[in-house]
């Protein structure tokens, strides 16, 4: 997924004027860096470029985990949760961005789910209380992910931008990290740095 | 301080010393380690009750957590349906316990309460809160002066939803709970930090103001166990520090052991050991006094013992019955008791009995017949003395052992026949004590006695005659003590010695030696110096011119008391007691005064004075006579001194000096009593005297004995042929002076002239031409 939508921007920054790197280092308020970070980049108003067709993609259960653990999405996207465990999986989520809740039999897809709202949909299991699983809804039209080393490239076409950060585990009651104006101009790469205020990573801690 | 109480008194400090000592030592001891013990297990209890908190709000939050996990609620909380979850919250909380539940969202604020208080809209214990997202926290708060127990569990839904929080309290019942089920020290106070010090939030089961003591005014509460004394009792304390928050203030609980509690098990220990020393200071008074009584009693006992012994008393030996050194010791005891007895009664034996003859001694005798005399001093009794005729020449020929011997077998002979009244009175006499017997008894007894030792002594080679004398002296008449008797008997006997008769009784008159003499012998001093002595006059008859041409003088003397005192009383006691010197010189001083008196008055009288043995000692004699001839301007040939012929005989020598000297100043010399004494011819020629004077005893028996009468006129004859006058004294008839004229004895004296006379009278005498007759005849 992630290189389908580097790729969409790589043809974006070609299709329109001069594109240069954006990278972003997202580290934890420790200094560590930290994976799993979206990283979106939102151009002044009205100069977005058109949004795409809406995607529909599919979260698996597998293992008694939903994968992956983390998705982007536009507003408009659908999803669509497939069980391929051996138990059934009784799928909810109280987000305010999508609340649902259903239970799947082993095998068994649920129907498209429209997520049209931009917000975090965080989709737990009650039946296993360790499987969770991030929907991310972002308006922002380029994004990235940060791997294992907390790095993230978006190939952006020059002009000012806004770029957000956020991480699953971002701690409550704070504010998400934003930083506006990011000036990005071509052959001049910039870099990024967010330092977010994680919460402890509970899955490790529930399981 | 006596034996017994030192005894005493030494066990029963002994005693009272270990056991204080001991008691103090033991107390010390116990208490350190019941303190130490006390302290670790205060440390054990104050981790116990940590732990203890800890399970409570582990359990707790496992219950909680298992309300957060229900779907229902956590889909009442997502949905933010308010009533639901504080309906839910208020089940769950009655069933934990819980004083107060509420749902706090991610950001502090308070989502829902079951208590909800005015005003308060975030939770106050954010730190508790951050803790809580990576798990269940909990935490002690103080809180209106009561402590809580708060717990906070997230609630996932399935991130992180909010966070529930339970506050329980922990009052007084939750920790008389916690003690109650495990052991946990009775005194437990939670506290909490106040403006001013701390402050008590819940007690135990005790209720002691601990940390009032330990943390007055805000200091640290210990947290290691120590010693602190609240009200008067001693407690072990320590605190432990509770997981709290930063906003609820610190809480901490103090757990304290009380360190008389713990003593208290000891201390019916310390009160049987107190009874048990007051018992054994009882029994060890009793002990040491009972011991003490066993050694000093019987130690008194010998101590008495002695001092009866040293009184003389030995029949009361100790009866020290015991097999012990002080059974020895009384053993010993008795045995010098014993001795000393034995020994005492062998003294006293050898003191009152003669070792010779196995007889009484004197003293012995003498307190024997004392005691007599004075049990009935009235009642008859004779006292004879028995001496040996010879017994000096059987000393000198035979020697001391065979006199010895004598004498022994003559105590044997007296002892069987007169019986335990036999005394070995002197060296030389036997003493016979007859009770009852009066005089002819007594004089039978004697010639028994003197019969019985007229057999001689037979030895193996020789046999000596014994011949007994016996004196008698009878009481009560001749004394009534029996020094008296003893002496008056032996002047008796000695009597009998002199006159050759087998016994004789005392006779008072006749006795020389009494005492009156002595008394008489002062008397006679005094009278020398008030002059009741005077000098009589005997005339001397000159034969030849039948006129008195000399006096002889003779001392008189007139007693105050006793009178008329004969002159050879005192004179022979004065000779004896060494007077006689005074009163020689006295008695010639007076008569060269009485000679210059009549010569003054040409009367030509030679006056004689009689000079004694003892005055012939007396090497001054010659010149005080020549100071008084030249005192009273007297011609020596005016005085004429008389010594008998046996005070001559006796000291040849001195007298020769004497009378020499005395001859020398022109004094005439004469010899008294001349005829009866040892007469040494060879020593009477040397003699310077001119006189001789025949003894009475001849001249009284002129008349009867012809045999006197030739001595007599032998007597006159030597004088003369030796150119010595011849005075005959005693003349008592005229047949006698005209014999004495008729062989031509010079002078004559006797009553038939004149007995002593005062001067005064003897100027009459001289005048006299009576005798003149008797002169021509002579011639004729």
């Amino acid at each position: 997924m992630r290189k389908a939508w580097s790729g969409l921007l790589v043809v974006l920054a070609a299709g329109g004027a001069a594109a240069a790197d954006l990278r972003v280092l997202v580290t934890d308020q420790r200094g560590r860096p930290v994976a799993n970070a979206v990283v979106g980049a939102l151009p002044p108003t009205g100069s977005s470029p058109p949004a795409p067709a809406s995607k529909t993609r599919t979260v698996n259960q597998a293992a008694l985990e939903f994968v992956p653990f983390l998705e982007v999405f536009r507003p408009g996207d659908r999803v669509v949760f497939r069980n391929s465990d051996r138990t059934r999986h009784h799928v909810y989520s109280f987000s305010a961005a999508k609340a649902f809740e259903f239970v799947l039999s082993p095998g068994q897809s649920s129907s498209a789910l429209t997520l049209d709202r931009a917000g975090v949909v965080a989709v737990g299991c009650n039946i296993h209380d360790g499987m969770i699983n991030y929907l991310y809804v972002t308006d922002a039209p380029w994004t990235a992910r940060t791997g294992a080393d907390g790095r993230a490239t978006l190939s952006l076409p020059d002009g000012v931008y806004t770029v957000q950060a956020w991480q699953p585990r971002l701690r409550p009651g704070r504010a998400q990290a934003v930083q506006e104006r990011v000036r990005v101009a071509s052959g001049t790469p910039a870099q990024l740095s967010f330092k977010l205020a994680l919460l402890p990573d509970s899955r490790r801690a529930r399981d | 301080m006596g034996f017994r109480f030192r005894l005493a008194s030494f066990l029963v400090a002994a005693l009272v010393t270990v056991q204080v000592l001991t008691a103090g030592l033991v107390y010390s001891v116990t208490r350190h380690q019941l303190i130490d013990e006390g302290k670790r297990q205060l440390a054990v209890a104050a981790t116990a009750f940590g732990r203890q908190l800890e399970d409570i709000s582990e359990r707790v939050a496992a219950s909680v957590q298992v309300l957060a996990l229900d779907y229902a609620l956590r889909s009442a909380i997502a949905q933010r349906d308010r009533a639901t979850v504080r309906s839910a919250l208020a089940n769950h909380g009655r069933r934990v316990g819980a004083a107060r539940m509420q749902l706090l969202g991610t950001d502090g604020r308070i989502e829902a309460d079951t208590r909800p208080q005015l005003g308060q809209t975030e939770f106050a214990y954010l730190d508790l809160l951050e803790r809580s997202y990576e798990r269940p926290a909990a935490a002690v708060v103080s809180w209106q002066g009561r402590a809580y127990w708060v717990v906070a569990v997230p609630v996932f839904a399935p991130d992180l939803v909010g966070v529930i929080a339970a506050t329980l309290p922990m009052d007084d019942a939750l920790l008389a709970r916690l003690q109650n089920q495990s052991v946990l020290p009775k005194t437990i106070e939670l506290v909490g930090a106040a403006k001013d010090g701390w402050r008590v939030l819940a007690r135990g089961r005790n209720h002691v103001s601990l940390v009032a003591a330990l943390g007055a005014g805000g200091a640290p509460l210990p947290v290691q166990p120590r010693l602190v004394t609240v009200d008067g009792q001693e407690y072990l304390a320590q605190s432990v520090r509770l997981d709290g928050s930063g906003s609820g203030g610190e809480v901490a609980a103090v757990l304290a052991y009380s360190v008389d509690e713990a003593l208290q098990p000891y201390r019916s220990v310390a009160s049987a050991w107190a009874g048990l020393l007051g018992f054994g200071l009882v029994a060890g008074v009793f002990g040491a006094a009972l011991i003490a009584r066993r050694v000093s009693r019987p130690v008194e006992q010998l101590a008495a013992s002695a001092r009866r012994i040293a009184d003389g008393d030995y029949d009361a030996t100790p009866a020290v019955a015991s097999g012990d050194e002080l059974g020895a010791l009384a053993a010993a005891f008795t045995s010098m008791s014993t001795a000393i007895q034995e020994r005492e009664a062998r003294i006293l034996h050898q003191a009152g009995h003669d070792l010779v003859t196995g007889l009484p001694n004197r003293v012995a005798a003498e307190a024997l017949i004392q005691r007599e005399r004075m049990r009935s001093p009235e009642s008859p009794a004779a006292l004879l003395v028995v001496g040996l005729r010879r017994r000096p020449e059987i000393v000198k020929t035979m020697g001391h052992a065979v006199a010895d011997r004598l004498m022994r077998d003559v105590g044997e002979r007296l002892s069987r026949i007169m019986g335990e009244a036999v005394a070995r009175a002197t060296d030389t006499q036997f003493s016979v004590y007859l009770p009852g017997q009066g005089k002819p008894e007594a004089i039978a007894s004697a010639l028994r006695i003197v019969e019985a030792l007229s057999a001689p002594y037979q030895e193996a080679d020789f046999s000596i005659d014994i011949e007994a004398a016996v004196g008698v002296a009878l009481a009560p008449e001749h004394g009534l003590e029996a020094a008296t008797l003893l002496r008056r008997a032996s002047v008796a006997q000695i009597t009998a010695l002199d006159t050759e008769e087998a016994a004789v009784i005392y006779d008072a008159s006749t006795d020389p030696h009494r005492p009156e003499r002595l008394s008489l012998m002062g008397d006679l001093r005094e009278a020398l110096d008030r002059g009741q002595l005077e000098l009589r006059y005997q005339p001397k008859l000159n034969l030849a011119t039948g006129m008195i041409d000399g006096a002889e003088g003779l001392v008189r003397w007139q007693h105050p008391r006793l009178g008329w005192v004969p002159p050879d009383q005192f004179i022979a006691l004065a000779e004896e007691t060494g007077n006689i010197r005074p009163l020689t010189r006295w008695a010639i001083g007076a008569g060269i005064v009485q000679a210059q008196r009549w010569n003054e008055g040409k009367r030509s009288l030679r006056v004689s004075i009689n000079v004694s043995v003892r005055d012939l000692d007396d090497a001054d004699l010659p010149r005080r006579v020549s100071e008084l001839l030249d005192l009273h301007r007297v011609d020596p040939r005016s005085i004429l001194l008389e010594v008998t012929e046996s005070a001559v005989m006796n000291k040849p020598e001195a007298a020769i000096r004497v009378l020499r000297e005395l001859a020398d100043q022109g004094i005439d010399l004469a010899i008294d009593d001349f005829g009866v004494g040892q007469s040494s011819f060879a020593y009477l020629r040397q003699l310077p005297i001119a006189e001789l004077k025949i003894d009475k005893i001849f001249t009284q028996r002129i008349g009867d004995s012809p045999a006197d009468r030739a001595i007599v006129r032998s007597i006159v004859e030597l004088g003369h042929e030796l150119g010595y006058r011849v005075t005959a004294e005693g003349v008592e008839n005229m047949d006698t002076l005209h014999f004495l004229a008729d062989i031509g004895c010079d002078h004559a004296q006797g009553f038939v002239i004149a007995k002593a006379m005062p001067a005064e009278d003897f100027g009459r005498l001289i005048d006299s031409r009576q005798w003149v007759a008797v002169a021509e005849r002579r011639s004729t």
